[in-house]
């Protein structure tokens, strides 16, 4: 379990060191390569509501599951 | 199964249909920058050329180069060096006078090449001079003709300077508020239905629409705030538009509110019918006639048509129109799962 955070941990400060060098480098990284990465953000936050959305229906189709169970 | 599900299956083809050719079409070649942008008449100039999705080397001896003024008089450039694809130097020798009444004038530069096509850089440079002689200019402007310009690549999106490739944000935010629409107009067809028949699937039907149109009309707004922090400089620039969207979303969102007030489900299913129709009668004015009485930064407002010219051109059309139907499809499945929950939750609790 702490090995599994502490991984988790690792890999997400690589991360972000990552992006912190891509956007020295190149100024600003959604400016990049003529704004193309402003659409792969639009698509990403697209893609995450409707995720969200299942999420939420997902969760009260659970409780609705434990009802039904419950009922029997 | 698929008998049923057909529009699904439609749904997941155009949206693939979408992202594949929305992302892989390039963009048209461009003008990204030139330098510099001041000149002397009189004198021999060097300007610097860096292009946008060009290929300068692929057709070094056939390319040409003009400055042009008002009333299409032309100077060609006396001299072309192509460093690489992207970059190129124009050697042009300014006549004495220009063919203008002012000593200040801005002309375009007009690049052609069988490659990229002819590409317009519109009014990007000011030209000076130090006296005025309008004839003697006309006729030292009036040598070089420009003739044959080329028609460049056929599939592609247009260029613009401040979208650059956040031009293809037009098949993912836009079609999200078509989407959005026509889920709302649904669900003030089930609410007449509903205060109609007093049949309580027509209500569940209202909310599961509304959930879905809201996630749409939420999801329209943080994308567009996101395009606009990088075209406009700002997430939220106060813009008429993006105000009076933020105001359909207050009103829709005190649907949900209104509905969670009621213990009596049949009070909560006529009064949120009632309230339902009049926010949809709210949003059309709020959407589609307060933001094109007054100056907006949106395309299609203060007076103009809706999107249209170079802002949308034939290959645009070839998605934008199949991405409408495709992102409102999605809308339409979100609506129907969410039907499917409430409808069970409803026969769980009358049970």
């Amino acid at each position: 379990m702490i090995w599994n955070r502490l991984s988790l941990v690792c890999v997400l400060t690589l991360l972000f060191q990552q992006m912190a060098f891509a956007q020295q480098a190149s100024g600003d990284f959604l400016r990049s390569i003529g704004h193309i990465y402003v659409v792969v953000a639009v698509i990403l936050i697209i893609f995450l509501g409707i995720v969200l959305f299942l999420i939420y229906l997902d969760r009260k189709l659970t409780k609705l599951e434990n009802q039904i169970k419950e009922n029997e | 199964m698929i008998r049923q599900s057909w529009w699904k299956i439609l749904a997941v083809v155009i949206l693939v249909y979408t992202i594949l050719a929305g992302m892989l079409i390039p963009l048209k070649p461009g003008i990204a920058e030139v330098t510099p942008r001041a000149l002397q008449a009189g004198t021999e100039v060097e300007l610097t050329v860096t292009g946008y999705n060009s290929y300068y080397s692929k057709a070094k001896n056939e390319l040409r180069a003009w400055l042009k003024l008002k009333g299409d008089v032309v100077l060609k450039a006396a001299r072309i060096e192509v460093l690489n694809d992207r970059t190129m130097k124009l050697h042009f020798i300014l006549p004495q006078y220009l063919p203008s009444d002012s000593k200040d004038d801005a002309c375009s530069l007009i690049l052609d090449s069988p490659i990229d096509g002819a590409i317009v850089l519109p009014e990007g440079i000011a030209l000076t001079q130090d006296s005025v002689n309008l004839l003697e200019g006309k006729k030292l402007w009036s040598v070089d003709k420009m003739e044959e310009l080329n028609a460049g690549p056929k599939l592609t999106f247009p260029y613009r300077s401040v979208l650059y490739e956040s031009i293809r944000n037009q098949y993912f935010h836009v079609p999200l508020w078509f989407a959005m629409i026509f889920l709302f107009l649904f669900s003030v067809n089930f609410s007449i239905r509903y205060l109609r028949t007093y049949d309580p699937d027509a209500d569940q039907r209202t909310l599961a629409l509304n959930r879905a149109g809201f996630v749409f009309g939420l999801l329209g707004t943080v994308t567009g705030a996101i395009w606009a922090k990088y075209t406009w400089g700002a997430f939220w620039s106060w813009d008429v538009k993006q105000n009076m969207t933020a105001v359909a979303l207050l009103i829709y969102s005190a649907y949900f509110i209104l509905r969670g007030a009621f213990q009596d489900e049949e009070k909560k299913a006529r009064l949120s019918a009632v309230y339902n129709i009049f926010a949809f009668a709210a949003l059309i004015p709020l959407l589609f006639v307060i933001p094109r009485m007054t100056d907006s930064l949106h395309p299609g407002n203060g007076g103009n048509p809706a999107f249209g010219g170079e802002d949308l051109d034939n290959t645009m059309r070839m998605v934008f129109y199949p991405a409408g139907i495709g992102w409102t499809l999605l809308g339409f499945w979100v609506a129907s799962v969410a039907y499917r929950v409430e409808k069970l939750q409803q026969r769980l609790l009358d049970a």
